[in-house]
Order: structure tokens, then C-alpha cells, then sequence
């Protein structure tokens, strides 16, 4: 491989790896800046899986090309959905947030096969979509020469959605009266209670956002990815993003750049394959690599992490 | 305090337990009696953890004994045919036993990792037969089938072979195994034999669950110039096939499928894309089982092996042009005739 | 990211939450059509039915004690340890490790010697991220994620490239004098898979129980886990409390992994996943708030629900998975237990127990 190849391919296969992460995480810091801690995510990802490629099967003749965006916008309203179980769990009814996360984790393998079995006649495996989320290349930017042909030709679009997200979600956070409302209610409930916020309408915009996101994330891996639905579709990427979160120390621009730090180490691992030099070490060293890599980058330049103040406490309003 | 309550609380859990026990093993004593007259012909699959629809082998398995079940108008159930789902690799032993105690014949399983549970179970129970397909074990109750999967790999090397325009061709494995070893070795060979100066890319991604690495290695593939992979990766192949649907829209590539005829995974807007399929005929050899047990015949202690000759394993025609489906049935003679011997490991490779 | 002591009203609650998640369900197999009733009775009856049965719930259950008993360790100092996993694999790689390297030895020190490096080997690994917690401040939770991922793989690579001798995908079978498994145990119980590995779960139970009762570390453990910089203050050494904790909650994770190396499996293989007991284990504490004896009763529920579930696939064409939506449920109503107490003091006029429970519930939430 050229160069050029080698480069356009390192940034390609990164950012197939992280799309989903971005997102998933990017949901995360909404949930935790409010307040509510959320391990939940492998499970609202899985349900955005499942609900949206169920959703591409049955209406993809109907949508044409278009259903795939419409698949990850179904994804994401039936993960709002599913993580309402958590909202309510966690801010009225007081209950753990991590054990409320945990039935996440545990319900939503067991239901979307158990809804597959029941829709597909018995099969715990769906049939391939026939619309999936292609990628493509990037009007004009993949014009520019060099970085042009890097960037933006034959890539993944969601991913580029994503990081925009991440900016948009940090301004929201960071300067309108809705996020610093939000990080009020993370950060001190008593005190913004006192000064008549809503602590559990906040609460519940951050863990819904995460919901939306995260089953937007599980929907993207679905569409773009398996093509299908079945028990693998997602297999650790939730908590892979709960890792890019803290990584991100709760910032969506930096979960975004954690999502896209892991993809860039597994793609490492994958074209370091291709570098005679280095092709001779054994494939297992490729295939931990990226995760040895990334505690060592943890330690070396991230340090300690500092979780919102509240995070994971439940708020009581006193009457 | 806290101690006392538990206590009580497990107390009424068995209680009732114990109480619905009495009701179910009543019901299973009165289903027993109504079939007691006709000879136990009964036979049941162990899945692993992909579950009867894993689109591989569990599914192929089941497939078989559905056939050889409605075939013999049997049920799905007690005294027919029936299958024993494990979510674990330590729900093996258990599901065992259950398919034991409800009296059934034959069972099957598959894979490696279910050796020592059925080597366990066959040491106990006699009178049950047992098949351990791709691997085997050496007990009179237990029969061993295993498929020369580097039969059908070699031809589909050679059909990737002859098909390649870019004479660089990919292969991704799930994990290394004794199992994916045939296959990479078998379509190593193939593609040699067909011309040696066709580069063959083999890499693995340590996992049958990761598509995105999937997606990734296949990439990486072809942004390397390789126009056709060989994908034996279980779910790790669904992200070759849709890094292939990406590529297709650039340049003509092809995918070859695993184990059945993966056809449907290959569809895309401008037609379809699996190149070929080899397939692994678990469903064929359940029912041949089955049918030698209904025979009396049952091949108990014996290993047989199914490669292209007793049509175990094979490769579809697919998408293939004809000269190198000509190629195909060329090799495929030689290797019937055994003129060339295809080797099982990739370090017995030249 | 602590979970907070979780003071059940009474046995009420547990058996609530366990009838309410039978009940969701029951409701759920109702409205896709299948009979609760029959699967219920075929669950129940294929984990209690036979000897064979039993075993494999006690089994099953041996294990997930360990795991469960790492979780809530870890997590009474403050710490939410995803890795048990991965240290379980560790642990059971070890074990496995050392039966096989020492063949000859008698049974007296390679079994527990066998034992003794699996709990080694999950607190090594653990212990990695307690010290890079300690001296790092790096967030256990990607540590431990990461350490999961790095303890399959590499296992795998050395069970493939040093404990087999021809490449195959699994090692031998441990010598017999390092089995937990007997033929005396076997035939107790119709060839299940049970083993002596339940002796000494109880056995860690008692000690855990012990050790966070009415030792200092297990005060200060715990006095960490409530306020790190109190803990300090008071002059307790918050770094080594980390790490001891950490090391703990691997050793047992360790020790449930050695449980399946000598007891389950007698041997190590290619997983194509990380093993179940590491998740299963965190279930099974959130399930007994992290009591230790509660542990005990939520890992035979979970034996229960999981062998007894392993029937439904055989005697119905219900989705076997009804069975994990049942779990999730009865976790979810434990976790829950302040709206099932709530309901209950609606419910009952009394104005004394209706004190009661808003005193019990304000002691909860602190």
C-alpha cells in the first residue's frame, strides 16, 4: 500500500469503529451531567439496534434510500423510550442508578431476541437489510486535493454527523440556559431546586438525550455495520462508550475524541498488519493492542477524571 | 435479623419448587406412557450459544433434523425431535442431561467445546447415542463426524482464482482454530494451484462477534487492491459483506460465504455480490444419523468423514463465469480421484 | 457510583420483587401467546426436579457467590469494578495453568495450590487498576473494561500457543487430584456437574462477611467508599485501602474463575466471549444489595432461574429468553424497593408502619 492508501484507510476504518461510539457517548455525558449515572447504554444501544433494523425490513420498499436515516431516527425514539425505564427508576422512584442500569443491560438482549423470535417466526436472527447506511463521499470537501481524497471520499457520513453533534452538544451544554441548567441539577440539586429549576425535569432531558443518542449509536452499528439484528449485533460497544465518556472527562467533544482515539487504535492494529516491519508480531499482539494502548495513553496524558458532583445521587425534593 | 428472613424466604422458594415439581414430573410420566409402544427413535441437538439460527452450522444441524423428523412424522418435542438452546458454554452438561432424561435417543452436538460434556455423559448413559460433529471422541455410544472443510476451501480458492482481476485475493478468519485452520489452509492451496503468483491476504479478527473489525479488516483489504475475500468468521463476516456493499459502488468485488449458502447476505441495489458459497452439509449428516439409528445402524465408535466425495462438504455455483466453474469441476474431479491431496493445517502448506 | 445500602423492608420486598418479575413475565408470555403457567411449572421442575437438577443449580451457583462477593468488595469502597470478567478468566487461565504444569504433585498441594493462583492471578489483574486508581487517579471502570478485552485475548493466545501441545482449541483435563469434581459427587447427583467449589464459596462468604464486619481494613474499606476524603482526614491510608480492596474483589473474581477451570470445565479453552460469571456475578449482588449472605439466596435464585430456564427451550417453543426478562424484573423491583415500600404504607392505614417505612427509606438514600 501507497501511502495515500494507508492514510485514507487508517481514517476510514477508525471512523467505521467509532461511529457508533460517538454517538452512545455523547449520550452518556448528557445523562451524568444531570445528575444520573448511566451504565445502561450497552442495553438502550441494543434496542436502537434492534428496533431500527426492524423497522428497515418491514419499510424499506416503502422509503426507498432514505430508510436507513429513517431507521436511525427509529432507533433513537425507541431507545428514548426504553431509557424512560431508567428515568423514572432513577429519578422518582430512588433506585440505584447502576442497578437500574444493569436491568438495561440485562432486559434488552433478552427482549430483542425474545421480539425477534415472536415477529420472524421462531428465528433469533433477522433477515439482512436491503437499504443499508452506505458511505459515501462528502460534496466539495472531497474536492480538496490530498485531504480531500483522506477525509472524505468513500467514508462514513454518520461519523462526521457525529462530531458535529459533539460541538453542538458542548455549546449546548456550555452556554445555553438549558445546559447550564442541566449541569445544575448534576452538580447541585439543592441549590438549583432552590433557585426554582426543575431538578427532575432536567434529570429527565439528560437520561432521555442518552437514550435518543444511544439507541441513534446502537442503530448506526445495525445499519451500517451487521445489516442484521441478532444477539452479537452489539457486543460491547456501550461499554466501550461509557469508557470514551469518563475518558472524554464528560465533555462531549472529548467522548467524541475518546470514540474516535479507540477507533484510530483499532485501525492501527488493522493496518499495522500491512507495514512489513512490524507484520511479523504475533496477531494477538494486533489484537490487544488497542486497549493496552489506550489505558497507557489514560495514565500518561488523561489523568483523573472528575465526575459531575451529584452524579449518581438521587434528589428528593423536600416538600 | 436479615439472615432469618432470607431464610424463610428460600424456605417458600423450594416449597414451592418442590410442589411444582410433584405437578411436572406427573405430566411427564402420563406424555411417556402414550408412546411407550413404538420403538424410541427420539433425537436431539444441542445448539451452542449462536442458538438453532445462528446462520451456520446449529441452524443447518436443525435444519437436517426437521427434515428427517417431518419426514418420519415425528413432533418437535418429547419422543420427537427437538433442540436444547445453551446461552452458555456451561449450559452444555445441564442440557444434556435434560435431553437424557426425557429419553431421547440421539443427540447431537458440535464443536470442541462440547467434547468433554458429551465424553462425560456418554461414559454414564450407555444406551444413549451420541454424535460430536468436528471433533472426536472415542466411545462405542458416541459416532464422530468430521467434514474436510479444506475440501470445499480449496475450491473456492480456486474459484477466486480464477476470478481475481487484481491477482490479489483476502481471507478472514474468525479465531484460529483447528476448524478455521481448514479453511485457510484449503483455500490457500486452491488459490495456488490455480497460479501462484495470486497474492493470498490472511488475517484474522481474533473473534466471531466483531463486525466492525469486520468491516474494518475488509476495508483495509480492499483499499489494498484484493477484489474477492473468503470470509470464515461466523459474526465477524456480517461487516466483510457490508464493507463489500460500500466498495461495490467504487469497483467490482465479491465475497465468498461460509457453511450455507450466503446468497441473501450479498443482495444489494445492483444485484448481489457473494461471489460463492462453500457449504458444510451438518444439516445432511444429522438426518443420515438419525436415519442409521431408525436402521439399527447406528455408527457408534466409528469416525466418519465427509468431504467432497460423500458430497459433506461443496461449493455453489453462485455468481461463478464459466471458466472458472469449469475449473472448479476440474479440481473438484482430482480431488474426488485423489490426485490432489488438500491439506488440513496452513503450515503444511509448500 | 456506589450503590447505596439498601435496607429491605422485611422479607416483603424480596418476595415482592421476585412475584412481580414472574409476574411481568407471565404477562408477557401471555400477550405473545404462550401459557406462563406450563413454562413456570416446566422451569421450576427443571431446577428442582432431580438430583441432577439440583447439582447443577448449586453449580451454577458456585461461581457466581465468588463474583458476586468481588462486586460488592469493590463496590463498598466506592469502586465499580466491570473487570471481574476478565479476572475471572484470569483466574480460571491460572488455576487450569498450574494443574497442568505440576501433574505429579499430591492432590493436598495441587489442589489448593491450584486454587490459590487462580484468586492470585484475578487480583493481579484487578490490581493493576487499583494501583493505577491509586497513584493514577485513572478511572477503574475503563481500566477494568480494557482489562477485560486484554485477558480474553491474551488468554486465548495462551491457551492456543502454550498449554496445547499440537494447536488445538482446548488443554487437557486437569490431573484428578486437582478436580473439584468426584465420582462420589456425581453419582450424589445423577453425573451433574456439580463440585466442592460450593464448600468454599460458602466458606468466603463467612469470610468476607467477617472481614468487612469486624476487621479494620474492612471499616476503612468501607469508610472510603462513603467519603475518601474523611477516610483520609481520619488518617487512614486511602491508597492502600484502594488497592487492598481492588486485590480483593480480583481474588475472588479469580477464585469463581478457578471454580470453573477445576470444578465446571477441568480445563481452559478458546472462549470466543468473556465468561459469563463476570456479569452474571453483578447481577447477583445488585439482586442481594451486596449482603454477603443475601448473595448466597440471590446466586441460587439465579441457579435456579437460569438451569430451571434451560427446559422452557425444551418443552415449549417459548423463547427461552423469558427467562432473562424475568431476572431483569426482579432486579428492577428490588432496586425499586422505595415505590414497592410506598405502595405498601399506602396500603396500610397504620400510622405506625407508615413511619416506619419513610424513616427507613430517609436512612437509605443518604
Amino acid at each position: 500500500m501507497d501511502l495515500m492508501t494507508i492514510l485514507s484507510t487508517v481514517v476510514s476504518t477508525t471512523l467505521i469503529y467509532s461511529a457508533p461510539l460517538i454517538f452512545t457517548s455523547i449520550g452518556g455525558s448528557f445523562s451524568e451531567h444531570s445528575g444520573i449515572v448511566n451504565v445502561g447504554l450497552e442495553g438502550i444501544m441494543v434496542i436502537g439496534a434492534f428496533s431500527s433494523i426492524v423497522f428497515s425490513l418491514f419499510m424499506s420498499k416503502t422509503f426507498g434510500w432514505i430508510t436507513p436515516w429513517i431507521g436511525l431516527f427509529v432507533g433513537g425514539i425507541i431507545g428514548t423510550l426504553f431509557s424512560l425505564i431508567h428515568a423514572v427508576a432513577t429519578i422518582n422512584w430512588r433506585t440505584d442508578h447502576i442497578i437500574s442500569g444493569t436491568v438495561l443491560n440485562l432486559m434488552a438482549p433478552a427482549l430483542g431476541i425474545y421480539l425477534t423470535k415472536l415477529i420472524f417466526d421462531g428465528k433469533g436472527q433477522t433477515g439482512f437489510i436491503s437499504q443499508p447506511l452506505a458511505s459515501s463521499k462528502i460534496p466539495f470537501l472531497s474536492k480538496i486535493p490530498i485531504i480531500g481524497k483522506i477525509f472524505f471520499e468513500n467514508t462514513s457520513i454518520v461519523a462526521y454527523i457525529g462530531i458535529l453533534v459533539s460541538i453542538f452538544s458542548w455549546w449546548l451544554l456550555k452556554y445555553t440556559r438549558f445546559g447550564l441548567r442541566l449541569r445544575s441539577v448534576g452538580e447541585h440539586p439543592e441549590a438549583a431546586d432552590s433557585v426554582g429549576i426543575s431538578v427532575y425535569f432536567y434529570r429527565y432531558c439528560g437520561v432521555l438525550i442518552s437514550g435518543f443518542l444511544g439507541g441513534i449509536g446502537g442503530a448506526i452499528m445495525a445499519e451500517s455495520i451487521t445489516l442484521n439484528f441478532s444477539g452479537t449485533t452489539i457486543a460491547g460497544q456501550g461499554f466501550m462508550s461509557l469508557a470514551a465518556m469518563i475518558f472524554g472527562k464528560w465533555n462531549p467533544i472529548g467522548a467524541m475524541g475518546a470514540a474516535v482515539f479507540f477507533g484510530f487504535a483499532q485501525s492501527l492494529a488493522i493496518i499495522g498488519k500491512y507495514i512489513p516491519i512490524i507484520a511479523k508480531i504475533p496477531n494477538y499482539w494486533f489484537t490487544i493492542a488497542p486497549y493496552l494502548i489506550t489505558i497507557i495513553v489514560l495514565v500518561a496524558f488523561v489523568g483523573k477524571s472528575q465526575a459531575p458532583a451529584a452524579d449518581g445521587s438521587t434528589f428528593v425534593k423536600s416538600k | 435479623m436479615k439472615l432469618g428472613r432470607k431464610f424463610s424466604l428460600i424456605a417458600v422458594l423450594m416449597m414451592v419448587g418442590i410442589g411444582l415439581t410433584a405437578c411436572g414430573s406427573n405430566q411427564s410420566k402420563s406424555g411417556n406412557k402414550n408412546n411407550s409402544s413404538k420403538s424410541n427413535i427420539s433425537a436431539a441437538l444441542v445448539t451452542d450459544v449462536g442458538g438453532v439460527d445462528d446462520k451456520s452450522f446449529n441452524q443447518s444441524g436443525w435444519e437436517g433434523l426437521e427434515k428427517w423428523g417431518k419426514k418420519n412424522g415425528l413432533k418437535k418435542g418429547v419422543n420427537g425431535y427437538n433442540y436444547a438452546q445453551s446461552n452458555s458454554d456451561a449450559d452444555f452438561a445441564p442440557n444434556i442431561n435434560k435431553l437424557i432424561q426425557a429419553k431421547y435417543k440421539t443427540i447431537f452436538g458440535t464443536g470442541y467445546k462440547l467434547v468433554s460434556a458429551i465424553k462425560n455423559a456418554a461414559k454414564a448413559n450407555p444406551k444413549t447415542n451420541f454424535v460430536i460433529i468436528d471433533d472426536v471422541i472415542k466411545a462405542n455410544n458416541v459416532a464422530s463426524v468430521t467434514f474436510k472443510d479444506n475440501e470445499a476451501a480449496f475450491l473456492a480458492g480456486v474459484a477466486a482464482a480464477e476470478t481475481t482481476k487484481t491477482k490479489k485475493v483476502g481471507f478472514i478468519g474468525g479465531q484460529r482454530g483447528l476448524v478455521i485452520d481448514r479453511f485457510e489452509a484449503g483455500y490457500r492451496q486452491g488459490v495456488a494451484a490455480v497460479d501462484k503468483s495470486i497474492k493470498v491476504d490472511v488475517k484474522y479478527a481474533d473473534s466471531f462477534a466483531k463486525p466492525d473489525v469486520g468491516q474494518a479488516l475488509a476495508k483495509a483489504m480492499f483499499n489494498n487492491d484484493e477484489d474477492i475475500i473468503y470470509q470464515a468468521s461466523g459474526g465477524t463476516g456480517s461487516g466483510v459483506f457490508s464493507a463489500a456493499k460500500n466498495e461495490i459502488k467504487k469497483k467490482k468485488v465479491w465475497v465468498i460465504g461460509v457453511d450455507r449458502d450466503q446468497e441473501d447476505e450479498g443482495n444489494y441495489s445492483g444485484g448481489n455480490l457473494t461471489l460463492t458459497s462453500t457449504l458444510k452439509g451438518v444439516g445432511t449428516v444429522v438426518e443420515k444419523m438419525a436415519t442409521s439409528v431408525q436402521k439399527n445402524k447406528f455408527p457408534g465408535g466409528k469416525v466418519s468423514t465427509y468431504g467432497l466425495k460423500e458430497k459433506g462438504v461443496d461449493l455453489t455455483k453462485g455468481h461463478l463465469n464459466s471458466d472458472a466453474l469449469k475449473a472448479v469441476e476440474n479440481y473438484r474431479k482430482q480431488i474426488i480421484d485423489g490426485k490432489i491431496k488438500v491439506v488440513e493445517r496452513p503450515s503444511q502448506l509448500k | 457510583m456506589r450503590i447505596k445500602k439498601v435496607r429491605l423492608g422485611g422479607i416483603s420486598v424480596p418476595l415482592i420483587s421476585i412475584f412481580l418479575g414472574l409476574v411481568v413475565g407471565a404477562i408477557i408470555m401471555l400477550l405473545s401467546g404462550f401459557n406462563p403457567l406450563i413454562n413456570y411449572l416446566n422451569l421450576f421442575s427443571g431446577a428442582l426436579g432431580t438430583p441432577n437438577a439440583i447439582g447443577e443449580v448449586f453449580r451454577s451457583a458456585t461461581p457466581l457467590i465468588l463474583t458476586a462477593l468481588g462486586f460488592s468488595i469493590a463496590n463498598s469502597a466506592g469502586f465499580f469494578n466491570v473487570g471481574l470478567s476478565g479476572q475471572a478468566l484470569a483466574g480460571w487461565l491460572a488455576s487450569v495453568w498450574f494443574a497442568l504444569a505440576f501433574p505429579h504433585l499430591p492432590g493436598f498441594i495441587l489442589l489448593p495450590g491450584s486454587i490459590i493462583m487462580g484468586a492470585l492471578a484475578g487480583a493481579f489483574w484487578s490490581g493493576i487498576a487499583g494501583f493505577l486508581r491509586a497513584y493514577f487517579g485513572t478511572s477503574e471502570v475503563i481500566t477494568t473494561i480494557m482489562l477485560n478485552y486484554i485477558s480474553l485475548y491474551g488468554t486465548n493466545a495462551i491457551v492456543k500457543g502454550v498449554l496445547t501441545s499440537s494447536d488445538a482449541d482446548s488443554t487437557p483435563l486437569v490431573p484428578i487430584q486437582a478436580r473439584l469434581r468426584t465420582p462420589f459427587l456425581e453419582k450424589l447427583t445423577g453425573n451433574s456437574t456439580f463440585h466442592w467449589g460450593i464448600v468454599i464459596s460458602f466458606f468466603m462468604v463467612f469470610v468476607i462477611w467477617w472481614l468487612m464486619k469486624k476487621t479494620t481494613l474492612g471499616f476503612e474499606i468501607r469508610s472510603v467508599g462513603m467519603n475518601e476524603d474523611a477516610a483520609r482526614y481520619a488518617g487512614m491510608s486511602t491508597k492502600k485501602t484502594i488497592i487492598s480492596s481492588m486485590l480483593l474483589s480480583g481474588a475472588l473474581a479469580g477464585l469463581g474463575g478457578a471454580m470453573e477451570g477445576l470444578g465446571n470445565f477441568q480445563n481452559i479453552f478458546v472462549n470466543t466471549s468473556l465468561p459469563d460469571i463476570g456479569f452474571d456475578g453483578m447481577s447477583v449482588s445488585l439482586l442481594a444489595t451486596g449482603n454477603p449472605i443475601g448473595i448466597i439466596f440471590s446466586a441460587l435464585l439465579f441457579g435456579i432461574l437460569k438451569i430451571g430456564g434451560l427446559n422452557i427451550s425444551i418443552s415449549s417453543n417459548t423463547p427461552s429468553e423469558i427467562v432473562n426478562i424475568v431476572i431483569a424484573s426482579v432486579i428492577f423491583f428490588v432496586g425499586a424497593n422505595y415505590i414497592i415500600q410506598y405502595l405498601i404504607s399506602k396500603m396500610k392505614i397504620s400510622h405506625k408502619s407508615a413511619k416506619l417505612i419513610s424513616n427507613s427509606t430517609k436512612g437509605g438514600h443518604k
